[in-house]
C-alpha cells in the first residue's frame, strides 16, 4: 500500500484529536475544568472505548477544519465490564452545538443502544442549535425534525445524562429524556442561554436563577443528583448504571454481598418514636434495612416528604419508595407525588422490584395544592401504582390514611402488604375523625373517650384478622422478610421481566 | 457564600424556635419546630450554614411556602 495513504490516516486522526485547539483546552484547564476526553476517562473502564465518527465534521465545507468530530466524542465502551453507547460533548468545538453531522452521530448511538440492548450515556455541555446552520427554512428543513424517532423514548435501555458547565439545548433535552441525570454544582441547565432569554423576553436573568443547581434540586426535580466535580459526576453515572440491567429484557445485575452488608436491625427501634405525635427521619430506617452503603437516593431535595432510592437487598437491586414523616409529617405534596411516579415507572420499566415504606397522614390539601393540580397528580399516581408488574412489597410503618395509603401501594396493589405493630390504618387521622363523626373538638367534654375508641379501631389487628394485611412483623424482622418474600415472588415465568405497561410514560413527570 | 431561604413545607403553628441568628447548623439540623396535623414537625436546614435571620415567632401560624429563616451557606 502507498505509505502516503497510511500517513494521511494518521494526519487526519491527529487533526481530529486536537479538539478545539490547544488554546481553548488550556484556558479550560486553567479554570479547573476538564475536557471531553478527560471526562470520558473518568466515565468508562480503562482502554474500553472504541470511537465512531472520529473523522466527522461540519457538513458545511467552510467549517470543516474548525469542527473536529463535529464537537461530539461518540462511541462504545464498557462500564463495570458492560457495554454502553456513549457521547461526550466537546464544548471547545463550537460550544458542542448541534450540527447536521453530530446529530447523525448521536442518532446512530441511540439507535444502536436500543437495537443491541445497552445503556446510553450522554455527557452534556452545549450551547444549543448551531447557528447559522439551523437558520431559515433551509436550515430548519435540514437540521430539525427529520428523525421522527428522536424523542420516542420507550425505556428500551437505561439512559443516563450529565449536565456540566453550560447545558443548553440538546444537553438539557437529554437530561430530561433520561432515567438519571447528574449535575455538577456551578453548572446551568436551561432551554436556552440567559443572553437569548434576555433578548426574547426582555428579562435580565442570572445564570443560577435560570437553571442553577438549587433550582433543579428544589423546584424542577429534573436532576437526580448533585456533585462538586466532573469526576464525581462520572462516578455517579457509573453508580446509577450498577443498579440497572443493560436493557429492559434482562433482570438487573446481582452484586456480591459484602461481609458487613447486614446491619444490626434493632437500630430501627431507636429511630421509630414511641409517641405517635413525634416524627422521625425515614432515611435512617432505610439505611439500616438495605445492604450497608447501597442506598442511592434520587431527587433528595425535591418533594422531600417522600424518599425514592435505588438500593440493594442481599445484593439484588430494589427500588425504595417511602414517606418521610420528618418533612411535613410525611404528607404527600404534588412534588412528592411526581417524584414517586417518575421513580416507580423507571423501576417497573427495568424489572426492579419495589419496596414501599408507608407513613403518611395523606395528601397535602389546600388551595396551593389544588392550584398545582393535586387531583390530577394523585390520579397519575393511582394509575401508576395499578400498572406496576414487577414484584412489590408494601410495609406499613405507622400512619396509612385514605387515598394516599392506596396510592402508596396499599390494599391489593402489591404482592404482600405487611405492617409493623405501630401501624395505624384508617380513612383519616383519628383526631379529625373524632371531630367529624362525633362533632367534638379537642378539649370538648367526651372528646378523649371518643378519640380513644376511634384510635383503637385504627390499630392493625382488625386488618390482620380479615387478611387484608398479610402479616404483622417486628420492625427488626423486615430485612429478612423482604429478602425471602422478594425471592418467593420472583417472576419465574418471564425470567424476571415485567410487562412494562408504562414504558412510554413521560420521562419528566 | 450564598444566602438561601428556608421555607415550611406545610401549614402549621410555630411551636418552638431552637436556633438563633449566628448559630452554625449542619445539614438536616432543625431550626424550628412546627405543630401541624397533631404532630411536631421540624423545619430543618437544607444545607450546612450559619443562621442569618429567623423570620417568625413562637405561636405564629405559618402557611405552606412561607420563608421562616435565612441561612448563609
Amino acid at each position: 500500500m502507498d505509505e502516503k495513504l497510511l500517513q494521511d490516516v494518521d494526519a487526519r486522526r491527529a487533526r481530529a484529536a486536537r479538539m478545539g485547539g490547544p488554546e481553548k483546552l488550556e484556558s479550560r484547564r486553567k479554570r479547573g475544568g476538564t475536557n471531553a476526553i478527560e471526562r470520558l476517562g473518568f466515565l468508562v473502564d480503562p482502554g474500553s472505548f472504541i470511537e465512531t465518527g472520529l473523522l466527522g465534521a461540519s457538513s458545511l465545507k467552510a467549517d470543516e477544519a474548525a469542527t473536529p468530530r463535529d464537537g461530539k466524542v461518540c462511541g462504545f465502551a464498557k462500564i463495570d465490564g458492560r457495554d454502553v453507547a456513549v457521547c461526550v460533548n466537546d464544548f471547545t468545538v463550537k460550544g458542542a452545538s448541534t450540527g447536521a453531522t453530530n446529530g447523525r452521530k448521536l442518532a446512530h448511538l441511540r439507535r444502536t443502544a436500543t437495537e443491541k440492548g445497552m445503556a446510553f450515556v450522554h455527557i452534556g455541555e452545549s450551547t444549543g442549535a448551531r447557528l447559522p446552520d439551523a437558520m431559515g427554512s433551509r436550515g430548519m428543513g435540514t437540521m430539525l425534525g427529520n428523525d421522527p424517532t428522536q424523542f420516542r423514548r420507550a425505556r428500551d435501555t437505561p439512559w443516563a445524562s450529565a449536565a456540566l458547565d453550560t447545558s443548553f439545548g440538546s444537553s438539557a433535552w437529554l437530561c430530561c429524556c433520561s432515567d438519571f441525570a447528574v449535575m455538577r454544582k456551578g453548572s446551568v441547565m436551561a432551554v436556552s442561554s440567559p443572553r437569548l432569554v434576555s433578548m426574547a423576553i426582555g428579562e435580565k436573568v442570572d445564570l443560577e436563577e435560570l437553571g442553577g443547581w438549587r433550582v433543579h434540586a428544589e423546584l424542577t426535580g429534573l436532576i437526580d443528583r448533585f456533585v462538586d466535580s466532573d469526576e464525581e459526576a462520572m462516578a455517579e453515572v457509573r453508580r446509577f448504571l450498577s443498579y440497572m440491567p443493560s436493557h429492559n429484557g434482562a433482570p438487573p445485575p446481582e452484586c456480591a454481598v459484602a461481609e458487613d452488608a447486614v446491619q444490626d436491625q434493632n437500630a430501627i427501634l431507636e429511630v421509630l418514636p414511641a409517641k405517635r405525635t413525634q416524627v422521625y427521619d425515614m432515611r435512617k430506617i432505610i439505611a439500616v434495612i438495605f445492604d450497608r452503603g447501597s442506598v442511592f437516593e434520587l431527587k433528595a431535595r425535591f418533594g422531600r416528604s417522600a424518599v425514592v432510592a435505588l438500593a440493594r437487598l442481599g445484593g439484588r437491586s430494589v427500588g425504595v419508595i417511602a414517606n418521610n414523616p420528618n418533612v411535613a409529617g410525611g404528607a404527600l405534596s404534588v412534588e412528592a407525588v411526581r417524584k414517586i411516579v417518575d421513580f416507580q415507572v423507571m423501576c417497573d420499566s427495568f424489572n426492579i422490584p419495589i419496596v414501599r415504606l408507608v407513613d403518611t397522614p395523606g395528601f397535602v390539601v389546600g388551595t396551593d395544592a389544588e392550584r398545582k393540580g393535586a387531583p390530577g397528580h394523585i390520579m397519575n399516581f393511582m394509575n401508576c401504582t395499578s400498572f406496576v408488574t414487577v414484584p412489590s412489597i408494601t410495609v406499613i410503618a405507622r400512619k396509612a390514611y385514605g387515598r394516599a395509603y392506596v396510592a402508596m401501594g396499599g390494599g391489593r396493589h402489591n404482592e404482600e402488604m405487611i405492617a409493623w405493630p405501630t401501624a395505624e390504618v384508617s380513612f383519616m387521622d383519628p383526631t379529625f375523625a373524632t371531630t367529624i363523626v362525633h362533632g367534638l373538638k379537642p378539649g370538648d367534654e367526651g372528646f378523649e373517650e371518643a378519640f380513644a375508641e376511634i384510635g383503637k379501631d385504627t390499630e392493625i389487628w382488625d386488618m390482620a384478622t380479615i387478611y387484608s394485611v398479610q402479616n404483622v412483623i417486628k420492625p427488626q424482622e423486615t430485612r429478612d422478610y423482604l429478602i425471602r418474600m422478594l425471592d418467593v415472588y420472583r417472576l419465574r415465568r418471564s425470567g424476571g421481566i415485567g410487562e412494562h405497561l408504562m414504558r412510554n410514560w413521560p420521562t419528566s413527570m | 457564600m450564598a444566602v438561601i431561604d428556608v421555607k415550611t413545607d406545610i401549614t402549621g403553628n410555630v411551636w418552638k424556635i431552637v436556633t438563633k441568628p449566628g448559630d452554625h447548623v449542619g445539614e438536616d439540623e432543625p431550626l424550628l419546630i412546627l405543630e401541624s396535623m397533631k404532630m411536631e414537625i421540624p423545619v430543618s436546614a437544607p444545607e450546612a450554614g450559619v443562621v442569618k435571620e429567623i423570620l417568625t415567632t413562637e405561636g405564629a401560624t405559618v402557611t405552606e411556602g412561607t420563608v421562616l429563616a435565612r441561612l448563609e451557606v
